[in-house]
């Protein structure tokens, strides 16, 4: 194989994993709540931007910040499901989605306002380093950071889900909320928790996305879509197909961006969404979690 | 029921709003003009987006992508290959029935919940734009400038801000009466069956696919004219004023605001919101850009949570409580969603 598909495939894998990670917050959510946040990517931007706010005023390091927007996300995302969310819960399906996209244009155009439309950039520790992994495939160390967190905190996600009480009600509630209610689990606090633990995961991204990536108001829309798309060619629940999904599509973005020229390049992963929806509806890994 | 539309064509309030609408550039200053003529571009927007939206219950986020195909398809057509913007208008018209048709059967085929929906026509929104960032042919990124107005009618062309008030009220009301026309034919009771328990409709014989695909058509066709429109208004047209997923988001706001699923919500919500929002962006564009949308974000989340049929068929609502004596206006509180 030649050095240039080894590149993009590493990158791609590795800006990949994240993407699992965010549609994992994602995931979960859905499966105990039935609720999609159009407004998801609007938070990684938000994310980056009180990062970028905190350096700004206190000069941290981006990933030192998340040690502080990580309680915020929690406490916002809590705050979320319990005043916005859970009073429209099981009204109707499509209310939820509007009122999302409520939430994404209050975050995008409030952001537009304090930051102004220019991109901006947070300088952080390991920006400018560069791994070596032979002579001429070389990666940027911020990325391989993304990789390695998202990856351990997908496990830890995974152990969480499956070892723990609160995992199995999580999946109890998935399953069946009545039944789980009889049960005498809180599907209202499972479901604020979900939220919370979900919102916390896109304020850890968030942080390890930072470092190179310059930020800007508008961008939340484009990492939304790229979530959504993630999470159906995962099948909605399925933990494993969700980071597949992740995988797929950020190889895809990065051997399109290699051997497609410029934006045309850009399409492929929705172009690779499209075809696997039409060829395996039922996402990439048939059995669910 | 059925004399819905006719009731309210028959409406005199209805027809002196039309005629003061219509008399507009009589009096107006061309700053109010230039605002309303976009205020009625939304409507238009809003009102043909309710009929896949609204009256089938299909939330599609996609249909910024029939708006760009009528707005920079029909222009790449005239500048680049010398097609009178009539014709263009007429083949964009014509793709967009087409791809509107397959969105619709990509629907039936994978029997696409409510949510499904929505993203996948979100994601094709966002291929929309990328592709037309990326078309050298459509201009591209920096977007393309249509040549100037000598106001021949036969080149699409409509001399001014008044000419372009007209053609966009006519637009619109086409629009308008497209809407009252469905509401009030079998297409619009099969519609509505559909959207309130697809399996009970699909039971009792409504054409799930062929009812679709009319009613996507019909807001594709009727979307991309729209953007032809005001693409020759604006005179420049560009991925990201055309071919924005934004877009499809603003229309979804001011039509829910409004009331989804009435006549009169779309069009007071959009031509309410709009207007407001042009004032917003005059007077604190150069401080607070966004603000307006800001506050179209904040007004969605209260009437959610507040009034959640939206604020038209609330408001009459209370209007026929308060005088409970006059009979229901059944063209204006038309079914609303309730539950999935």
């Amino acid at each position: 194989m030649d050095d240039i598909l080894v590149q993009a495939l590493i990158q791609g894998l590795l800006i990949g994993a994240t993407y699992g990670f965010i549609a994992l917050g994602l995931g979960i959510i859905y499966s105990v709540s039935g609720v999609i946040n159009f407004s998801h990517g609007d938070f990684v931007t938000l994310g980056m931007f009180l990062c970028y706010s905190l350096w700004s005023a206190l000069a941290l390091d981006p990933y030192v910040s998340i040690l502080i927007t990580l309680p915020v996300f929690i406490v916002i995302g809590a705050a979320l499901y319990r005043y916005l969310i859970q009073p429209i819960v099981g009204v109707h399906m499509l209310m939820i989605i509007q009122l999302t996209l409520g939430v994404s244009f209050i975050l995008q155009n409030g952001l537009l306002m304090i930051f102004g439309g220019q991109p901006l950039r947070t300088p952080s520790a390991f920006e400018a380093k560069l791994l070596f992994v032979t002579d001429s495939v070389i990666l940027r160390l911020t990325l391989v950071v993304a990789f390695v967190v998202s990856l351990v905190l997908a496990c830890v996600l995974y152990w969480m889900l499956n070892r723990t009480d609160f995992g199995r009600s999580v999946r109890a509630i998935h399953q069946n909320p009545r039944a789980a209610a009889l049960m005498g689990i809180n599907v209202v606090a499972v479901r604020t928790i979900t939220f919370a633990a979900g919102f916390g995961i896109l304020a850890i991204a968030a942080g390890v996305l930072l470092p190179g990536t310059p930020a800007h108001p508008g961008m939340g829309l484009r990492y939304t879509v790229i979530t959504l798309m993630v999470i159906i060619l995962g099948g909605m629940t399925n933990f494993f197909g969700i980071i597949l999904g992740g995988f797929l599509i950020g190889v895809s973005e990065a051997i399109g961006t290699v051997y497609v020229s410029g934006i045309t390049g850009m399409m492929m992963p929705y172009a690779i969404f499209v075809l696997v929806l039409l060829f395996r509806p039922q996402g990439i890994l048939r059995r669910a979690s | 029921m059925r004399s819905g539309a006719f009731r309210f064509l028959g409406n005199p309030v209805f027809w002196l709003v039309l005629a003061a609408a219509a008399t507009m550039p009589l009096w107006l200053s061309p700053y109010y003009l230039g605002v309303a003529t976009i205020a009625l571009f939304y409507v238009g927007l809003a009102l043909s987006w309710n009929i896949v939206a609204g009256i089938a219950g299909q939330l599609s986020l996609g249909h910024s992508v029939f708006m760009g195909i009528g707005g920079l398809l029909s222009s790449a057509l005239l500048l680049k290959l010398g097609i009178n913007m009539w014709l263009g208008m007429a083949i964009a018209a014509a793709i967009s029935a087409v791809l509107g048709a397959f969105i619709a059967w990509l629907d039936f085929r994978f029997r696409l919940s409510h949510l499904s929906f929505a993203l996948i026509t979100l994601a094709f929104a966002e291929m929309g734009q990328l592709a037309a960032v990326g078309s050298e042919f459509l201009g591209g990124a920096s977007g393309l400038f249509l040549p100037a107005d000598h106001g021949s009618l036969l080149d699409f062309e409509f001399g001014g801000q008044r000419g372009y008030f007209y053609l966009l009220f006519t637009a619109s009301m086409v629009c308008l009466v497209a809407n009252l026309v469905i509401l009030n034919t079998p297409l619009g009771y099969y519609l509505r069956a559909m959207r309130d328990n697809e399996n009970a409709a699909q039971a009792i014989g409504v054409a799930l696919l062929r009812n679709k695909i009319i009613a996507m058509m019909i807001s594709a066709v009727l979307t991309s004219i729209m953007g032809t429109a005001y693409a020759r208004y604006s005179g420049f047209v560009d991925p990201y004023q055309f071919a924005s997923p934004n877009v499809s988001v603003e229309v979804v706001l001011f039509a829910t605001i409004g009331g989804l699923g009435t006549v009169l919500g779309p069009l007071v919500g959009a031509g309410f919101l709009v207007v407001f929002g042009e004032i917003v962006r005059g007077q604190f564009g150069g401080t607070l850009p966004g603000l307006h949308f800001f506050i179209d974000g904040v007004l969605i989340i209260v009437v959610i949570l507040l009034m959640p049929r939206g604020v038209v068929p609330t408001f009459v609502e209370w209007w026929d409580r308060r005088h409970a004596a006059a009979p229901k206006d059944p063209g204006m509180i038309a079914e609303v969603p309730t539950k999935t």
